[in-house]
């Protein structure tokens, strides 16, 4: 009896704790989500004081290629494939470095980490002045004509661009994750398979890169999505341009709801794009977590 | 039951201090040099406000005997230090009254809406004038009836009516401006060419300037809003040579009645103009912004400026302040006569109709455009186009010359307000499209008559 009403009070406790936390997400998530799925229904500038209700339309149009979302969905699609594999991959390769004992190997992950620290803006300002006035300068030093492209103002270019500047930043993050995973890789494991004849690079590809599952799911897992939501560093660096080539899925939310008044097509492409997300990073995160193996 | 206690309480802290952060983080823009009143002050004011205002609203304002909180949240944070200036005079005129004012460097439309939506809508806020006159016509005073009226710039004044009826005024602006072609009069004097007037005049001179070994144009193409300045000079005397007033070009076009291809100057010369301009301009012309052209020019490499006007004069001085700058209007077909600077506000200051101290509000703005303190501010204080009519003379070489311009050869229309700039933008990416190469001339045109129906157009309000 007594042991019962201890957990009773235990559990009472837990869900006054958890209650402040739940109120802020509510408000901040959930309702405002409620809402906008309320909103993607109608036809609404933001500023009128009744939002006029018209079904499914607002969807319809996105569909009929009135709006030009779906270029900005594919656009969206290729920056995080690139993102994805090229800041995994650079960051396993330079975690295997790191973790190595050398002189000054803690300088270099601080020196990786430090662009992660800048606020996306200021990284993206920072290299809106490299590719414009930077290169230019290098240009005129070498003669080369790799900095005189116009990295900023080609079309092709500035998907590159952006896609560079965004695995740049974020990759401090990924290879410290990658560390804390290569450090809990036990060391007599790998000993082991040394024993029984295995080369560096075996050893690499078949005991330790295994055993990295968790971490790896971490790390695709969160780079997916920080790609999928890529914004900030879009505006800072092209705000969409030139012309409307590098408009990313949230971008292209942002200016439809915002700049163009149209609060109602906004939510639906958010809505969209909210279904769109849930369905890309579910099925990464169950074919990850499959080929996880434990020791 | 101790510890029951404490978490209880330690569970109530801590909403209470979290809700209280997001309350505060809304107001993170509020300008440190806002003239805040202690809370408490306020708060005993404003029973006294509403009787006052009930007693002074029959009587023409009286700002000594107005009082309580005006709450200013507008655009246009470069004059904060001049706004905060002049409501410091205002205080010794009223001085039971406390402003807030409150600005932002960036995404205005944005937070406005925002604070409209969650029922807070600012007693003074901000729009562009034209067509967003009729998008927040909801909330807006008409102040055709105010003493200010006498004094406003009849431009001005015509951009703060709405478009839909052409009836009422529904704001004030902080400044005129002026918008044309700036050039470097060394430049062109080293060349040996005149300020061209017309297109084949231009496209000489260009030859000339490259010949003497400077680059003709800088253009700051990667911004969107460069485009709609120097688009609406080609609408301006598209709609002259149809006989019309670039606003009902516009609206004809809004409307699906006729296209962009329909009005040859706004199609041709102007994509003609485009293609001059990346001939003749930037090495990477995408890539080139404001602040790239404004040290284009006023280091001496480039001989005109495109797409700005009289608010880049200060930043070039700072650069160069011995540049000998010169201001007309664009070369748009072969009229001389048609080369027109373009006078006006694009910028609107509202009043919330529904205020709680709208005669407050109306004593604080009649003031400012009719007192004599408040008319010197707009020249010697924020160094603006007075947006009223007044000989005050100004610094800057390009109000002056735009002046003298638009007395010598009249002033075009400020067309740029008769879309939104949701259009404007969609118009500058859509040129963008075309600079790079991804679209032809016909595939843009057709974009933009889609576009600017499916933004603006009737169906679209």
């Amino acid at each position: 009896m007594v042991h019962s009403r201890r957990k009773r009070k235990e559990k009472l406790e837990n869900f006054l704790f958890t209650i402040p936390a739940v109120i802020l997400v509510c408000m901040m998530m959930y309702i405002p989500f409620v809402m906008s799925g309320y909103y993607s229904l109608t036809q609404w500038n933001g500023i009128a004081k009744e939002p006029v209700f018209i079904g499914l339309k607002n969807f319809a149009d996105i569909f009929t290629g009135k709006s030009s979302f779906l270029a900005a969905l594919w656009f969206t699609i290729r920056y995080t494939f690139f993102f994805v594999i090229v800041s995994n991959v650079a960051a396993l390769a330079l975690a295997v470095v790191l973790t190595k004992k050398f002189r000054l190997s803690n300088f270099y992950r601080g020196i990786f980490f430090i662009p992660y620290i800048m606020s996306m803006t200021i990284v993206g300002f920072i290299w809106k002045f490299i590719f414009t006035s930077g290169f230019k300068t290098f240009y005129d030093a070498t003669g080369w004509g790799f900095w005189n492209l116009s990295w900023l103002g080609d079309p092709g270019m500035a998907f590159w661009s952006v896609t560079l500047v965004g695995i740049w930043q974020s990759l401090g993050f990924y290879i410290v994750l990658y560390i804390a995973g290569l450090q809990a890789v036990p060391g007599d494991v790998i000993e082991a398979a040394y024993v029984d004849g295995a080369s560096r690079r075996q050893t690499f590809f078949k005991v330790t890169l295994p055993l990295l599952g968790p971490s790896m799911t971490t790390c695709v897992f969160m780079s997916l999505t920080n790609g999928l939501k890529v914004f900030d560093i879009i505006l800072a660096l092209t705000k969409g341009g030139p012309g409307q080539s590098t408009y990313s899925a949230t971008l292209a939310i942002y200016n439809e709801a915002f700049t163009r008044n149209n609060y109602g097509l906004g939510s639906a492409q958010a809505i969209l794009y909210f279904l769109f997300v849930l369905a890309v990073t579910q099925i990464t995160l169950r074919g990850m977590s499959r080929r996880e193996v434990d020791l | 039951m101790k510890r029951k206690l404490l978490s209880m309480v330690l569970a109530a802290a801590m909403t209470g201090t979290m809700l209280a952060g997001c309350g505060s983080s809304g107001d993170t823009s509020s300008a440190p040099a806002s003239t805040q009143a202690p809370a408490a002050a306020t708060e005993a004011a404003e029973p006294a406000a509403e009787a006052a205002t009930q007693a002074a609203a029959p009587a023409e304002g009286d700002p000594s005997q107005d009082s309580g909180e005006i709450y200013m949240f507008i655009a246009s944070p470069e004059y904060a230090d001049a706004i905060n200036t002049l409501i410091d005079q205002y205080k010794s005129v009223a001085p039971n009254v406390t402003i807030n004012y409150e600005t932002t460097q960036n995404d205005y439309p944005t937070m406005l809406k925002a604070k409209i939506n969650s029922g807070d809508v600012p007693d003074i806020f901000s729009s562009t004038s034209g067509k967003e006159i009729d998008t927040y016509m909801d909330y807006s005073l008409d102040l055709s009836d105010q003493p200010l009226m006498d004094v406003i710039d009849p431009g001005v004044a015509s951009a703060m009516a709405s478009p839909s009826t052409g009836k009422g005024m529904y704001g004030i602006a902080i400044k005129g401006n002026y918008f044309g072609l700036i050039y470097n009069k060394d430049i062109l004097d080293k060349a040996g060419v005149e300020a061209p007037r017309t297109m084949d005049e231009l496209k000489a001179a260009c030859e000339k300037i490259s010949a003497a070994g400077y680059k003709p144009f800088t253009t700051g193409f990667m911004e969107w809003w460069v485009y709609k300045h120097i688009g609406q000079h080609f609408l301006d005397a598209a709609a002259k040579e149809a006989g019309i007033t670039a606003g009902e070009l516009v609206t004809s076009i809004q409307n699906g009645e006729k296209k962009l291809e329909d009005y040859p100057i706004a199609y041709n010369n102007f994509f003609d103009f485009i293609d001059l301009a990346v001939k003749y301009g930037d090495d990477k012309p995408l890539e080139t912004d404001l602040a790239g052209e404004e040290q284009a020019f006023a280091t001496g490499q480039a001989a005109f400026m495109l797409g700005q006007g009289a608010w880049v004069e200060a930043d070039v001085l700072k650069i160069d302040p011995n540049i000998q700058i010169g201001f007309q209007g664009y070369p748009v077909d072969d009229k001389a006569e048609d080369c027109q600077v373009i006078t006006g506000s694009d910028q609107a200051l509202r009043i919330n109709k529904d205020s709680e101290n709208l005669q407050a509000v109306l004593d604080f703005i009649n003031w400012w455009y009719t007192s004599d303190y408040g008319q010197s501010w707009f020249t010697d204080v924020a160094g603006v186009v007075p947006p009223i009519q007044s000989d005050a003379k100004s610094e800057f070489t390009i109000i002056e010359q735009g002046k003298a311009e638009a007395s010598a050869n009249g002033s075009g229309e400020l067309a740029i307000v008769d879309s939104t700039d949701a259009y404007n933008q969609v118009f500058g990416e859509a040129v963008q499209a075309y600079i790079a190469g991804t679209a032809t001339r016909e595939e843009t045109a057709a974009a933009l008559d889609e576009q600017w129906a499916s933004i603006d157009g009737p169906q679209a309000q």
